[in-house]
């Protein structure tokens, strides 16, 4: 039921593109913008692909597996950037290298050239997008790249040197193909991110699918149009699990040890030491001091003409407080049923697990062709069921995850200890399973009411008529450049995402399965 | 061309504890040295020293007149040419059985590599299983897999850190016989890190024993079985009864064994012989396989005894026992 219900949109959505013509407007979008939006999405999530492996591989790789200055810190410091949404991130970085930005007015000052007289980079092309992309997004890569590293087999690694291999051959040819599945995964779970940004796209001028989604839908009208442009969409989303999959292949990748030694990092000499604080601090430095101080130093500056975002602020809490409320009885239905086998079981949580992988753009069409069915308009309490509605579609997995984890480490055979003392599965679930999957529901809730609140694409198109919220706010002032009043609600929707990461980084700092011999 | 690889006062501190203290240890080429000790006696550090993998805080490792390790000083795992082998095989996940035989190969040129690895694989009872991936293989493979990728690149040693304990039992045997054949053929020094005495028994030819890190008793294994230098060596290499000097049975022994020592006798060495004035009575009586145990109480003292199933007493028969002097051992009590 818990599945269904997240499941709801995405189908709709699919069997509306299948079904339905595309209308009038669907022969305009085919004929001149598919083709354009397709290769920018293809595009965008190629070289974001690749600049976020070369960011975060090698990181995780030296934070891994060597001593150097600044290490322990850096080794949080660098998933910190997953806190600001790539919109941010946008509306930062095209501030800070534009025409006015602090950048090209220092080259103009030292220099004496004007703006003509020298070349700067642009960020709004596709590399642009791609660039600010891998700020927000590398984290994920970083994260499973570095877990799998810090669980490799040390024995494995120790008999490639023993049998003459290089530190760079090691690295290559045994540590790399060995986390090949968990970076593969972890870019996967990034580049459906990247598809699914409206934000930055629309603000850096890149047509994508999301993009031309909501495009369809707010300028045109077009549900049914937008839902054919949803179907490509999903169908490189798709096109993305499956290789994932696929790179898990017949190789193995599952150590065969199970005896853990300290990871003892090697000491790296002065020079690379210091190298390697460079480029971590380098990252870092890019992907998170630069624009959030950028995005504080305009607030500060402008903090007397400041536009007020009190109202925002309340419907934020409100719209993200009841995503967050139904997604949360949704993922603690899935994590208590986690257990269960069987057909409808598993099948539920396949559903729940397609709406994180489907942009919200996608969801959100869909939960207006059912409001568009029943008559339903966007207004009141309906609209706010809606939105509620499509974040609990999305996110309910990854709100999910903390609940199920907590229950995986519990044994199995405490729920078989209830059963012989007598417990109905029902008293099971509610006077066991439940209070330990508890454990990590404040996690769970933390994640799904940050995840409701960053979300961009489908609060814009599913809000009721004057509910703006923090996000919708930051790209309505983004999009009419007035950059000074977006920073503002930019930077509390950053601050509220620090917080699910500093957890995460804590939780990470505590377990670590490398140390434990 | 083989030469011995051996440490000299070898000592490595963790902090405050001193894990290995003051080892001196000969490898020979062509016989497999084990070294025996129970969990935390430093076995396994002494094998990264040799390997290069840890520095040392004393002493020297060499490798022929070659210096592997002094203090400061380590030439690094990957220069050194030995092999290893580990009780989790350690093989790479990613790479087929022939791929892993041939990482160590590199410098040979791909097609010499992979000539070089079927041989081995060949030597080993593999030739089938050449292109099978790790987790494809069963436990006993995957360990003749390990074997090979170490001694293919021919090492000028050999570590193994408990190598077939992870192996089922009944394969185990056979996996071992296999395995040593090779390492024996290949005429280079072996190091056999166990903390089974029965495997260092069987497969070794030299045994050197360690506890709290120091070295207690090397040399031959059957001179270490039959003269051990300790009670605690003696109990190291096989289940033992102890009686302390004032409680000895009378007659007992032939030797006097004077105030401040014990006794100690390996279970075999207790033989039942119904001539001897020596009498004990039987407190249970157990096959175990093989032989049969019996504990014995004499005149209030414990002993355990291994007898033939086909003359073994029954549980409360009073029996006639003697000791076997090749297997009883007198030393001066640990506490005196």
């Amino acid at each position: 039921m818990a599945g269904l219900i997240i499941a709801v949109p995405v189908f709709v959505t699919l069997i509306a593109g299948l079904v339905n013509g595309g209308g009038d407007a669907w022969s305009h979008i085919r004929d001149t913008l598919l083709v354009g939006y397709t290769g920018g999405t293809l595009g965008m999530l190629a070289l974001t692909g690749i600049m976020i492996l070369i960011t975060a591989v090698p990181a995780a790789w030296l934070v891994t597996m060597y001593q150097f200055p600044g290490r322990g810190v850096f080794e949080w410091l660098l998933i910190l950037p997953l806190a600001a949404p790539g919109y941010v991130l946008a509306y930062a970085y095209a501030d800070l290298m534009g025409l006015m930005g602090p950048f090209q007015v220092a080259i103009r000052d030292v220099t004496g050239l004007s703006a003509r007289d020298y070349w700067f980079p642009d960020m709004r092309n596709l590399p642009g997008l791609a660039f600010v992309l891998t700020c927000a997004l590398y984290p994920y890569v970083y994260l499973t790249a570095r877990a799998a590293f810090v669980s490799q087999s040390v024995c494995a690694l120790e008999a490639a040197r023993s049998l003459g291999a290089s530190s760079f051959r090691r690295f290559w040819q045994v540590a790399l193909p060995a986390a090949r599945p968990a970076i593969a995964a972890g870019l996967a779970l990034a580049l459906m991110e990247a598809a699914a940004d409206y934000g930055a796209a629309e603000y850096l001028g890149v047509p994508t699918l999301t993009f031309g989604i909501v495009r369809a839908w707010q300028s045109f009208g077009e549900p049914a149009a937008a839902a054919r442009l949803a179907l490509v969409l999903v169908a490189i989303v798709i096109g993305l699990i499956l290789a994932e999959r696929y790179t898990r292949g017949r190789a193995g990748s599952q150590q065969s040890s199970t005896r853990w030694r300290t990871v003892s990092r090697a000491r790296l000499p002065l020079g690379a030491g210091l190298a390697a604080s460079a480029l971590c601090g380098l990252i870092f430095l890019v992907a998170f001091v630069l624009p959030v101080s950028r995005l504080v130093w305009l607030v500060m500056e402008s903090r007397d003409s400041i536009a007020p975002i009190g109202r925002a602020l309340f419907n934020t809490l409100i719209l993200a407080g009841s995503g967050a409320a139904l997604a949360f009885v949704l993922a603690l239905v899935i994590a208590l049923t986690v257990r269960q086998s069987g057909l409808v079981a598993g099948f539920a949580r396949l559903m729940a697990s397609t709406g994180y992988a489907i942009p919200g753009a996608v969801l959100a069409l869909g939960a207006l062709i059912v409001m568009g069915q029943l008559g339903l308009t966007l207004t009141g309490a309906g609209a706010i069921f809606a939105l509620a509605w499509v974040y609990a579609s999305r996110f309910t997995t990854s709100g999910a995850e903390p609940m199920v984890a907590a229950l995986g480490r519990a044994p199995a055979s405490m729920g078989y200890a209830a059963e012989s003392l007598g417990a109905s599965p029902l008293r099971r679930a509610v006077s066991v399973d439940l209070p330990v999957a508890l454990s990590g529901a404040m996690a769970g809730a933390l994640i799904l009411f940050v995840e409701s609140l960053k979300e961009l694409p489908a609060t814009l198109m599913l809000r009721p008529f004057n509910w703006d919220t923090l996000s919708v706010r930051a790209n309505a002032y983004a999009t009419d450049e007035r950059l000074a009043a977006a920073a503002l609600p930019s930077l509390l929707i950053t601050l509220a995402g620090l917080l699910p990461v500093i957890l995460l980084s804590w939780r990470l700092s505590r377990s670590r399965p490398g140390d434990a011999e | 061309m083989s030469v011995h690889l051996t440490a000299r006062n070898v000592s490595r501190r963790y902090g405050v504890s001193t894990v290995v203290n003051g080892v001196s240890l000969d490898l020979e080429p062509g016989k497999i040295t084990a070294l025996l000790g129970g969990s935390g006696a430093g076995k396994s550090t002494l094998l990264r020293l040799f390997a290069g993998l840890e520095p040392l805080d004393e002493g020297e490792i060499r490798l022929g007149d070659q210096m592997l390790s002094a203090p400061g000083k380590t030439v690094p795992a990957e220069k050194r040419r030995i092999g290893l082998i580990f009780q989790d095989f350690a093989l790479f996940p990613h790479l087929t059985a022939a791929q892993n035989v041939a990482f160590g190969l590199k410098s040979r040129g791909k097609a010499a590599a992979r000539t070089i690895a079927a041989e081995w694989l060949a030597r080993l009872g593999l030739t089938g299983r050449a292109d099978a991936y790790p987790h494809e293989l069963s436990g006993g493979e995957q360990q003749r897999v390990a074997i090979a990728r170490a001694l293919a690149p021919e090492p000028a040693a050999i570590l193994m850190d408990e190598p077939f304990s992870g192996l089922d039992p009944a394969l185990r045997g056979s996996v071992r016989d296999t395995a040593l054949a090779a390492i024996r053929e290949a005429g280079i020094p072996a190091l056999l890190v166990t903390h089974d005495p029965t495997e260092a028994l069987e497969s070794s030819d030299a045994i050197a024993i360690l506890q709290g890190g120091r070295l207690l008793q090397q040399g031959l294994a059957r001179d270490v079985y039959l003269k051990p230098d300790s009670a605690a060596i003696a109990a190291a290499l096989g289940p033992v009864s102890r009686i302390s000097g004032p409680d000895m049975p009378a007659g007992l022994t032939g030797q006097a064994v004077p105030a401040g020592s014990e006794l100690v006798v390996r279970p075999e060495g207790v033989v039942q012989d119904e001539t001897s004035p020596v009498r004990a009575t039987v407190v249970t009586s157990q096959l175990t396989g093989p032989l049969c145990r019996l504990l014995l109480d004499c005149a209030g003292q414990e002993l355990v005894a291994l007898v033939p199933r086909m003359t073994a007493p029954k549980a409360g028969a009073e029996i006639g026992i003697r000791l076997d002097p090749a297997l009883t051992f007198i030393f001066q009590s640990a506490d005196s």
